[in-house]
């Protein structure tokens, strides 16, 4: 599945980060290393306050690092930008804008044509299947609609890299494991590079080639399990029911 | 059923006032120079609107003293609404601008809009000036304070939102901090807009020879209460009109007005 090119999108370097509060300095993220290789799927699997999210937004470029650094593609990350797109939990849709206008919201600054810009809106529009509710605010659709609106607008920008913060934590259950086929046929087509940060660990087994459960702060990351599963992955097979229970004593550990 | 029923709603109000009015004068529950009865305004009211000048007292003045009036109003809420929201905004999103702002605004914010009158009337004399200067001062406050607030409390999500998509600060601040904001700033300006009628009254009662507050004041001293009815509901007519048309020029402009608020 990787390329003939060995060099990793993301390589992550002894990466610290602290916040100060109250005159007590609170580290969250402590000497972390990995790299990420193109077209990879991996998940962070953690509980709430491992960091986890604070490590997406280190590679976002929304906060910066105290200690180490993340080089992507070889140049250290210094500001956010559309090569390493974010899909939030939720609520990070514009509201004033209709799921067309969403979608193209990334587009309008660049030079292309008027045309072309709304053969990709459709092409995204299709491809998350809303095409019916183009015209529609994002206050009129439902939760799971909103994160594909907020997946099709990161995807019309062909980023290097797709972050995704808990995206479908917010969904019902139902909904959740039907965005999650949706992400999984959208990487076989798109072949991005994502990753993709949960606190589920049957999201984690359904969804990553490699799962990284991480160690409550501060501390490195714990174990990075590989997971060897033939895609499409059933919950019934045993081998999957053998990674959730692997990844389960992981976290609990931690 | 639901159709009549929300076109009917605003009137009932107005309409039982009016009975009442009519009420009180038929019943002479209260003598007719302390309230003159609905017909008796309404005909001075339709002098004052559509008589020819010179008929009548008062006699065909609406229309140059409701220009008279508007343009206080509207020059008074125009100067108020670019330095609010200018200044309104930054100092939501900047901290030294909030607070070099700050402690200065709100102590000004304390001093009732009327202390401002007999300055305003050694600075500017009588006239136009003092009564832009007062509506542009009182309705700063309310467009000022609404816009810090909304942009403010534009959540960072929508502007990490718009980094990572790659946009810029100018688009940024055009694209989606203002809209984001523009519920707020709607109410700031709507405030504005009424508080600038309540003080382009009080400028005008110092002594302009045209504009609907003179227009009171003047039949105060003559002793026309019939008139000075009429002009409260002129005003308050007025004041109903320029919010709707505020508010639809707002909603025909920004897409963000249109569609949230």
């Amino acid at each position: 599945m990787l390329s003939d090119n060995p060099a990793p999108v993301l390589d992550i370097q002894r990466l610290s980060k602290g916040f100060k509060g109250n005159g007590t300095q609170l580290t969250v993220l402590k000497d972390l290393d990995f790299k990420v290789m193109p077209g990879e799927l991996i998940c962070i699997l953690g509980r709430s306050g491992c960091g986890k999210s604070t490590l997406l937004k280190l590679l976002a470029g929304f906060i910066l690092p105290c200690l180490g650094q993340i080089l992507f593609k070889g140049s250290p990350i210094k500001s956010p930008g559309p090569d390493r797109c974010v899909v939030f939990q939720e609520d990070a849709l514009f509201p004033w804008l209709t799921v067309e206008e969403n979608i193209g919201f990334g587009l309008k600054g660049k030079k292309i044509t008027r045309a072309e810009k709304q053969k990709q809106v459709d092409r995204f529009l299709d491809l998350v299947g809303l095409s019916d509710f183009r015209n529609y605010l994002p206050k009129e659709i439902s939760g799971g609609m909103k994160q594909r609106v907020a997946l099709a607008r990161v995807l019309v920008l062909n980023p290097e890299i797709l972050l995704m913060d808990e995206p479908f934590a917010a969904l019902d259950a139902q909904t959740r494991e039907k965005m999650q086929d949706l992400l999984l046929s959208l990487w076989e087509t798109l072949g991005h590079t994502i990753v993709f940060v949960t606190h589920d660990v049957r999201e984690a087994v359904a969804l990553s080639c490699r799962t990284m459960v991480m160690n409550k702060m501060p501390g490195p990351l714990l174990e990075t399990v590989a997971i060897d599963l033939e895609r499409p992955r059933s919950e019934e097979n045993e081998k999957f029911t053998a990674y959730t229970g692997r990844l389960k004593a992981l976290v609990s550990t931690s | 059923m639901k159709w009549s029923l929300s076109w009917g709603l605003p009137w009932i109000l107005p309409i039982a006032a009016l009975g009442f009015w009519i009420l009180v004068g038929a019943f002479n529950w209260l003598p007719s120079y302390l309230l003159p009865p609905p017909l008796e305004v309404a005909q001075t009211g339709f002098v004052y609107i559509f008589g020819t000048p010179g008929e009548a007292p008062y006699a065909g003045r609406f229309l140059s003293d409701a220009i008279a009036s508007l343009y206080r109003v509207c020059l008074g809420f125009l100067l108020a609404s670019v330095l609010g929201l200018v200044l309104g905004i930054l100092s939501g999103r900047v901290s030294r601008v909030r607070q070099m702002l700050g402690t200065s605004v709100n102590g000004l914010r304390a001093v009732p809009g009327i202390t401002w009158l007999p300055l305003a009337m050694v600075w500017f004399g009588i006239g136009l000036k003092t009564t832009v200067f007062l509506v542009a001062m009182a309705a700063f406050f309310p467009i000022y304070l609404n816009a810090a607030d909304g942009a403010a409390r534009v959540s960072p999500t929508l502007l990490q939102a718009g980094a990572m998509m790659g946009v810029d600060r100018i688009r940024g601040t055009f694209a989606i901090l203002l809209p984001a904001a523009m519920p707020s700033i709607v109410t700031g300006l709507r405030l504005g807009l009424g508080i600038s009628w309540a003080y382009l009254v009080l400028g005008e009662l110092s002594g302009v020879p045209d504009g609907l507050g003179a227009v009171i004041m003047d039949a105060r001293m003559l002793g026309r209460i019939d008139m000075i009815v009429v002009g409260i509901c002129l005003i308050a007519i007025m004041g109903r009109i320029t919010d709707l048309m505020l508010k639809a020029g707002l909603k025909f402009c920004f897409k963000s007005a249109a569609r949230m608020t």
